[in-house]
């Protein structure tokens, strides 16, 4: 299967649990097992190959200017990341099925966790170390969704973000340090990059790009200092906690390592910094793990002090260290993940996972006790199982290793952490299924159904089938992976229970002989841990958190306070600075244009315009006026267009003014009429001065501009010189906007669709919170008008309406040669339907409105599109037009162009976006009582005379 | 013949300028709303119109063909100015009147625009 698909179908699989939830939980997950299986079964068909040492590759070119490409790879650390995914992946999936209960969205579930998996999988097959980047943070970013599922309790939704916020900054990190990497090697392609060891490794900025990518990779695998994150995602439900924290999540950091280990290991700084941190990591992870209660707490420490041992073996820079590595991941994975589930199971049996309050669980739950003491035996290290093996290969490996020139510091360490590493293993036994059998449990505990326990005894079937063959079951696997790891030659390493009497044996033997003395001395040593004070990682989070949380507050509650004046001023100021700046720093050319004359007409419009506009500074508190105001500046604008030879600039002036003065009248409908004074007359003098300044300013650029030529040649001529024979109209303007200009007309009409479905969406929102119940009771400031819908306006808008239409449809088709357009139609169609509304009342109108506008909105921009890919079927690109002439019979000759259908298009969406941006606006003020039966109040033809005299 | 049209032009023209002066004298004189609301009528109907008529007379005599948009024009101007006025005469009788400075309002008893159940009044 190609490795796209195996890469994809995690993601395409996601959309079928969330739909498939409504025919029950049982097809929710057998689709996301399904989708799983099919890649698994893809992954299997590609490892024959991937297992004689072939190279699997896809490539396919995304963004190649940036260097990104969707290229994936499978080799042997591949292969063996993305089994554990999907196969770890199935079992979780089976094991969720069972666990999860009926109040818990189990469809979601599903989704998030292939969502999941699909970054996951991408992750590891990702050839290019952007792709890989974006794979990254998708992981973050589904695991905070995994991790928060429970998101009615608070420590889900806390574990939630603080792995999001660790893991998410470490990735912001890794990110400039992958930039780095590519930087000097000059290519984003893994397969390139893990070629030049030697250029990266001699590159001054080597120590950068290490620490930025060991931070990204230390993050996401929990190692020290960030290690706290993890025990706080134990919030998330254990199936969860099973998946991210055995095989997957945790294991991105250490797969990074392990895949970067060719070109990045092998220096003293790796040695120390990776090595160290794993060491400090194991030891304190296992300490800890040991004093931890609660049973996912303890098994979320052993998790961090397992990563730290597989970090410090990376960090060791030897081959057979890195070979130990890798065979520690695969044991860790399946151990652990049979061990979550086993806490899992006695949680849901007993309701609790406080091991004070469990103990004597061998004869009640016998299956869970075998499961458990397996894989626990496995984790202390001890043979049979295949945790010793690896285990044995780290403690030689760490008695060869000497540190800053001492040979016992590692080894003494090493034995440190696997001795508490025993302890806490043997506790889990001990105090949870040993001992006396208690009357006192929480709940009846027994053993579960098959469906629980099937997944994890799969697991510690593994977890023996490799301690006792392992050679056989997974030599090849790790053999390969630890080839792509070392990317040379391997060094030989037998993977065998019996090595003789080395030097690991003995330290194996001390360990767990320490972790039983540990165990028996436990009683004593908790009550002294718990005595000692210790730094809680949460709460020096969380007030880090805080502070950096109230930093940024203060520095957007100085810009943003909610107040519009105080936003405009900001932005007016800093625009007059950058202004000044400009103006002193430039030169202005000499004048080339002269002066005109003006004649009386521009003079009187002139004289309206500064006298309207200066009425509405003295009058702006008054609403109304202010809108009048407003009004007729928008008249003198649309006829200066028209006087200086713009006619379709008029047309659309005239029909947006009346459109908008009608909307903002019924806005105003809600506010009162006047505006108080609020503000101090300083502030006002401080806005009258940026106002006056910026006025200045804009009035002297615009002169300034009008006296000189372009600098540069405008396009304007080439688009009159190809409106007819490119596009086939003689309207300049309209072929821009159809034509030339036709994509960007298209990507306006889809914003304006946008921008009006928002005003519908805010409506409801508004209409179905407690607002309501105050719009439906609220009393007029003013008394209102007893005959609201009057007879001549009636009438008269009725005679209107299809004149209106009749002039819009004229202007429409006209459009493409003469002033006019599907823009301008729109509105004057629109504004004869808005003539009704206002004659009549919204719910009359409403009421014999049979179309929804949403739809109008819809059909136009579907329409314009269509439009635009019938280019496609001539063979030409997106939004090409075509035009040509007819002659039928009895008619003139006439033109035919696509632009008409596109225009079409326009003039929809135009008139839905109006239209229901309106009902809107009127849906807020209707108020019970305002529903009429007839389109007027007054109607002499009607014989209601009777109910008149007694309303009187 | 073409001194006839001249003189019909003029003579058209002339009615429309001594029209709109009156109506925008008429504004100006007029005390209160509810009169001043005839002025422009005269401006809108006579005033503008002559101009109109003007114009067709004009294009018929010198231009190419005999222009019919200036009806359209009147059409328009016939059916909106009456609706003008009638709100602005209907806002004073609401804004400024009340139900006893109104004079009767004949067999129907009530203005429309008054028509309001007591309760909502003030």
């Amino acid at each position: 299967m190609s490795l796209f698909l195996i890469a994809a179908l995690p993601f395409l699989g996601a959309l079928f649990p969330a739909l498939l939830i409504r025919a029950g939980r049982n097809a929710a997950a057998a689709s996301a097992g399904f989708t799983t299986f099919l890649a698994f079964v893809g992954l299997l068909l590609n490892a024959p190959a991937v297992l004689r040492g072939e190279v699997i590759q896809a490539r396919l070119d995304w963004l190649p200017g940036l260097g990104l490409n969707t290229n994936f790879f499978l080799d042997g650390l591949g292969l063996l990341f993305a089994g554990l995914i999907l196969g770890i992946g199935l079992l979780i999936i089976l094991y969720a099925r069972f666990y999860l209960s009926r109040e818990d969205p189990m469809g979601q579930f599903y989704t998030y966790l292939l969502l999941f998996q699909g970054a996951m999988v991408g992750i590891v097959l990702s050839d290019n170390i952007l792709l890989l980047l974006v794979f990254w943070e998708l992981t973050s970013l589904s695991s905070f969704l995994l991790i928060g599922y429970w998101k009615h309790l608070p420590e889900g939704r806390q574990g939630a973000r603080m792995a999001l916020a660790v893991t998410g900054s470490g990735g912001l990190a890794m990110i400039a340090g992958m930039l780095i990497l590519g930087h000097i090697v000059g290519s984003y392609d893994l397969t390139v990059i893990l070629q030049h060891k030697e250029m990266i490794q001699a590159s001054p900025l080597y120590l950068p790009a290490l620490i930025l990518i060991l931070i990204g990779a230390f993050t996401k695998s929990a190692q020290f200092p960030f290690h706290f994150w993890l025990p706080h995602a134990m919030a998330a439900p254990t199936p969860v906690s099973a998946y991210l924290h055995s095989a997957t999540m945790v294991k991105a950091g250490l797969f990074l390592m392990a895949r970067m280990w060719p070109v990045l290991a092998g220096t003293p700084e790796w040695f120390y910094i990776v090595a160290t941190t794993g060491l400090i990591t194991m030891v304190l992870g296992a300490v800890i793990a040991l004093f931890k209660d609660d049973l996912k707490a303890l098994l979320a420490f052993s998790t961090v002090s397992h990563l730290g041992l597989i970090t410090m073996l990376l960090g060791f820079g030897t081959k057979i260290a890195a070979v130990a590595a890798v065979f520690h991941i695969i044991n860790h994975a399946t151990f652990k993940a049979a061990l979550f589930m086993s806490a899992g199971i006695i949680d849901h049996e007993t309701h609790t996972r406080d091991i004070k309050r469990l103990g004597g669980l061998r004869f009640l739950m016998p299956i869970t006790f075998t499961i458990a003491l397996i894989a626990c035996l496995s984790m202390a290290g001890l043979p049979p199982f295949n945790g010793f093996l690896s285990k044995e290969m780290m403690l030689e490996e760490a008695f060869h290793t000497s540190w800053m020139g001492s040979p016992y510091f590692i080894p003494g360490l090493a034995v440190f952490a696997a001795l508490f590493s025993a302890a806490y293993s043997f506790r889990y036994i001990v105090h949870v299924f040993l001992g006396p059998k208690r009357h006192d449990y929480p709940a009846h505990p027994h053993d579960p159904g098959t469906g629980l326990w099937l997944a994890p005894a799969f697991l510690v079937f593994l977890v023996i089938a490799i301690g006792i063959g392992s050679n056989h079951i997974v030599g090849p696997l790790v053999s390969v992976a630890a080839g792509a790891v070392i990317g040379g030659e391997l060094p030989y390493f037998s993977l065998k229970l019996w090595h003789g009497f080395t030097p690991a044996l003995w330290m194996s033997l001390a360990a767990v002989t320490g972790g039983l003395l540990l165990l028996w001395l436990h009683p004593r040593l908790s009550k002294m841990w718990n005595a000692a004070p210790r730094p809680e990682a949460k709460v020096i989070f969380d007030s880090l958190l805080g502070t950096l949380t109230r930093a940024s507050r203060g520095v957007t509650d100085a810009l943003h306070n909610g107040s519009i004046t105080r936003y405009s001023a900001i932005m007016v100021a800093f625009t007059i600075a950058i202004s000044l700046y400009a103006y002193q720093s430039g030169v202005a050319s000499e004048a080339t244009r002269a002066v005109q004359q003006a004649g009386a007409l521009p003079v009187i419009g002139w004289i309206c315009l500064v006298s309207a506009t200066g009425f509405i500074v003295l009058n702006h508190r008054n609403r109304l006026l202010a809108l009048v105001l407003i009004g007729v500046v928008g008249l003198i604008v649309s006829l200066s267009f028209n006087y200086l030879s713009a006619p379709d600039l008029a047309l659309t002036q005239i029909s947006v003014e009346v459109v908008t003065i009608i909307l903002m009248l019924l806005a105003l409908n809600f506010l009162p009429k006047e505006t108080p004074v609020e503000s101090p007359l300083a502030i006002r003098a401080r806005d009258a001065v940026i106002a006056i300044v910026a006025g200045t300013g804009v009035g002297g650029l615009i002169y300034a501009l009008m006296t000189r030529d372009f600098s540069a040649p405008s396009i304007s001529e080439f688009h009159l010189a190809n409106s007819y024979k490119g596009g086939g109209g003689t309207n300049v303007v309209n072929v821009i906007l159809v034509d030339f200009r036709g994509y960007d007309t298209f990507g306006e009409i889809i914003v304006l669709g946008i921008a009006a479905l928002v005003i519908y969406a805010l409506t409801e929102a508004i209409l179905g919170s407690k607002v309501r119940a105050y719009l439906l009771n609220r009393k007029p400031d003013s008394p209102q008008d007893g005959d609201p819908h009057p007879l001549m306006m009636v009438v008269a808008t009725r005679v209107m309406m299809p004149l209106a239409l009749m002039v819009a449809a004229y202007i429409f088709f006209r459009g493409h040669n003469l002033p006019g357009g599907g823009f301008i139609a729109g509105l004057i169609a629109a504004i004869a339907m808005l003539m009704q509304y206002m004659a009549s009342g919204f719910s009359w109108a409403a009421e014999r409105q049979k179309v929804y506008y949403h739809g109008i909105i819809g059909s136009g921009v579907l329409i314009a599109a269509a439009t635009g890919m019938g280019a496609w079927l001539a063979g030409q690109p997106f939004l090409t037009s075509a035009f040509g002439y007819l002659h039928w019979a009895p008619l003139e000759e006439f033109e035919w162009a696509t632009a008409a259908l596109f225009d079409l298009g326009v003039f929809l969406a135009v008139v839905g976006a109006v239209m229901l941006t309106l009902e809107s606006l009127a849906r807020l003020a209707w108020q019970p009582g305002m529903n009429s039966e007839h389109a007027m109040d007054i109607n002499p033809a009607r014989d209601d005379a009777a109910k008149l005299k007694e309303e009187v | 013949m073409e001194q006839f049209f001249e003189l019909l032009i003029t003579a058209f023209l002339i009615m429309a300028g001594l029209f709109g002066l009156v109506g925008s004298f008429g504004l100006l004189k007029l005390n209160d709303a509810m009169s001043r609301l005839h002025a422009p009528t005269k401006a809108t109907t006579l005033g503008v119109g002559g101009v109109l008529l003007a114009s067709m007379a004009n294009a018929y005599a010198n231009g190419p063909y005999l222009s019919v948009h200036e009806l359209m024009i009147t059409l328009f101007l016939l059916l909106t100015a009456p609706i003008t006025a009638n709100f602005i005469a209907k806002v004073h009788i609401h804004q400024r009147e009340s139900r006893n400075s109104l004079p009767t309002a004949g067999e129907d008893g009530a203005w429309a625009t008054k028509n309001l159940p007591d309760t909502d009044e003030g």
